[in-house]
């Protein structure tokens, strides 16, 4: 069997630092919500459904997935939970695909959602950096800021970029938040835009990343709603299509990726070593990028027949919890050859406006990251994208890419564990 | 007025418990025992704190769909918050590869080397990951690596996890041990002004009697004194980010010392 799948809606309930609803009525809410844009839909239409969410022990509650599909009244429906830390949200939305395109189901609801401000920002901090080994990575700092600043002094000192560059990712995707009226930066900060200036001024993390260079903290929830294409039309005259998707993993510690045999066959894409670097067993990815996302990122785009990104898709949404990682997934994703991240934030390739717009929904940084739902939300935004849509759902000021065809969204995991990739396309 | 309910003085009342053997080593030989105190220490907190309920507050705000301007409009709704604690003690093997971290305690860093490919890998494997070697045995092939190494890539952190924000600010790495293949995540005892990827490390151990068997007893310090860092070094050659790291490493340790008491300052901890 080999059918097309669309995205038919997604319902957002907006993720922001604190709710006083919980988790299942912030589900409810965002269901509620995609109830709203697909009137058609009724529960005996939805065959199944793909949990995302991401921790256990934030909320003290296992099986939580349990109440979700209880507390919406589906809990007759075959379901289950999709985990796999950060690259959660896309990889639930992958397993609804392989779901519905193998044949198996033909509508699948994905509620997704997180709460992670429970417990107090150095305790939520100390059990996401429990998803890094903690016999070997957790001890030393326990902290995945540290972990992530360390990836990115690695490639900075490769390949050159700077802090300034970090900073100018940091503005234009903050920027970019303050055009989305559910941003948790707009909630918490307001409408005016930042500059380099207030770049500097904030407050230093973990060299060289600072507190606007990092994922926020977010509660949140997000519902979307998956079709094959004989059922498409019940529910949307505007779906998104999903035409390619690749997962991609690699190692579980960082440090082990400087004998990474699993991708000695990418020796030809093998970093330059500057002649002050001493070399070692495998060159590539190391850890200076993302392997887990450039093969998933192969996979998708082999599926999708996009053989130059840059010219070939109009915009991206990239999982960015440091703003380095932005960086490297330019180069990663191909929209640039390895060591030319710094060329694409030079050129503002990826502001509005420029050739592909990369995190015009604000991103992780700005506009939220509730794990299980933050995939979700910028699929859902990127839906709005491509059926052009962003205006009505935004505003006169909303980020609307003209045209836009074809986009590409990635899920990030660990530091690096887990990468996933699917491209979308309009109509 | 802002009401505070719940926020009675409180206090942990641990009532002691008996404890019993521990069943699930009933038949193997426990060939040391330096937990006991632990468990006898950590397992009535366990039992006390487990879900009880230590206090609520009444919150009024936002609520509901829609946008944020939407939440805002509308009139605030009072939710009640509880605050409910958790601990555990858990007992963990570290498995085939117990060798390293006991060496710790020994003050040795220990590397495993894959039979079939030569690999050296510390942190050490006890099966070879290299898919050529189809699961090779490495758990019988250890080998003692010199207390050198290079800096691989680094940090310097001004913010930490809960369990480590009392040593603000610190540095942290991943150094490759002379002749490992792999690299060792490691504390960095050196002034952020001196490291530089690529620079020649010593490892160090925490003094005998504070040695618990995890990576927190190993640190590495330079091993070349008073080493400038190359000009071409990603932290250094930028005069105001080193300025501005130092200004805020110091303000890292006024809020530690603020906040927990301890003087992390150089001068008092020595590096
Ligand atoms: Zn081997």
């Amino acid at each position: 069997m080999n059918r097309r799948v669309a995205i038919c809606g997604g319902g957002i309930f907006r993720p922001d630092l604190w709710h006083g609803e919980n988790a299942e009525e912030g589900v409810a809410i965002a269901y509620k919500g995609l109830l709203k844009q697909c009137p058609n839909l009724r529960a005996d239409d939805i065959d199944g459904l793909v949990m995302s969410y991401f921790s256990d022990h934030l909320n003290q509650q296992l099986c939580m997935g349990w109440i979700i599909q209880d507390y919406l009244g589906l809990h007759a429906k075959p379901g289950y939970r999709v985990e796999s830390g950060g690259a959660t949200s896309l990889d639930a939305l992958i397993n609804a695909y392989y779901l519905i395109q193998s044949g198996f189901y033909d509508v699948i609801l994905i509620p997704g959602w997180e709460y992670m401000c429970e417990v107090d920002v150095a305790s939520t901090n100390e059990m996401i950096a429990s998803a890094a080994d903690t016999d070997w990575d957790f001890p030393v700092g326990g902290y995945y800021n540290a972990y992530y600043a360390s990836l990115e002094v690695r490639h900075m000192q490769l390949y050159g970029e700077t802090c300034e560059d970090l900073g100018r990712i940091a503005v234009k995707n903050h920027n970019n938040s303050t055009h989305i009226p559910w941003s948790q930066w707009l909630s918490q900060h307001g409408p005016e835009p930042i500059t380099l200036e207030d770049y500097w001024k904030s407050r230093m993390v973990s060299w060289p990343y600072r507190v606007l260079n990092n994922a926020v903290m977010s509660e949140g929830a997000c519902c979307i709603l998956m079709a094959a294409e004989e059922k498409v039309k019940k529910f949307t005259d505007t779906p998104m299509w999903i035409t390619g998707v690749g997962i991609g993993t690699d190692s579980m510690r960082p440090g082990d990726r400087t004998a990474n045999f699993v991708y000695e066959g990418f020796k030809d894409e093998a970093a330059i070593y500057p002649d002050f670097v001493k070399s070692i067993k495998t060159p590539y990815p190391e850890m200076a990028n993302f392997a887990s996302l450039h093969i998933a990122a192969k996979r998708a785009y082999a599926q999708a027949g996009i053989t130059n990104p840059m010219k070939e898709v109009d915009l991206m949404e990239l999982f960015t919890p440091y703003d380095g990682v932005e960086l490297c997934l330019y180069e990663d994703t191909g929209l640039c050859g390895r060591g030319e991240g710094k060329n694409v934030v030079r050129e503002g390739t990826a502001e509005y406006g420029g050739e592909c717009p990369v995190n015009l929904s604000g991103g992780l940084t700005a506009t939220g990251h509730p794990v299980g739902a933050t995939s979700l939300y910028y699929t859902t935004f990127l839906h709005w994208q491509l059926t052009g849509k962003v205006k009505d759902f935004c505003g006169p000021d909303g980020l609307q890419v003209d045209d836009a065809k074809r986009a590409v969204i990635t899920g990030h995991g660990g530091t690096g564990c887990q990468g996933a990739v699917v491209v979308y396309e309009g109509d | 007025m802002e009401e505070k309910e719940g926020l009675k003085e409180q206090t942990l009342r641990v009532r002691p418990i008996k404890r019993g053997a521990e069943k699930k080593y009933r038949d193997y030989p426990t060939v040391l025992d330096k937990s006991t105190e632990a468990h006898e220490f950590w397992e009535p907190i366990v039992h006390q704190g487990l879900w009880d309920i230590k206090g609520h507050k009444i919150v009024k705000g936002p609520w509901g769909g829609g946008s944020v301007e939407d939440a805002k409009k509308r009139p605030p709704r009072e939710f009640m918050v509880i605050d409910r604690a958790s601990f555990a003690l858990y007992s963990h093997s570290y498995g085939l590869v117990s060798p390293f971290f006991r060496g710790l305690l020994e003050g040795k860093l220990m590397g495993t080397k894959c039979p079939e490919c030569g690999t050296v890998y510390c942190p050490p494997r006890a099966h070879c990951w290299n898919p050529e070697c189809r699961v090779a045995d490495c758990y019988d092939n250890w080998m003692n690596l010199p207390l050198t190494g290079i800096i691989h890539t680094f940090t310097v952190q001004c913010l930490a996890a809960a369990p480590f924000e009392h040593m603000l600010p610190f540095s942290m790495g991943y150094v490759q041990v002379d002749g490992a293949d792999t690299t060792l995540p490691t504390l960095l005892h050196m002034r952020p002004r001196e490291i530089f990827i690529g620079k020649k490390v010593k490892f160090e151990f925490v003094p005998e009697e504070k040695r618990k068997g995890d990576l927190m007893d190993v640190y590495a310090v330079p091993a070349i004194l008073d080493e400038k860092a190359p000009e071409w070094a990603c932290l250094q050659k930028d005069a105001e980010q080193m300025k501005v790291l130092e200004d805020s490493i110091k303000a890292t340790q006024e809020f530690i010392k603020k906040r927990y008491g301890i003087d992390n300052s150089p001068e008092e901890r020595g590096w």
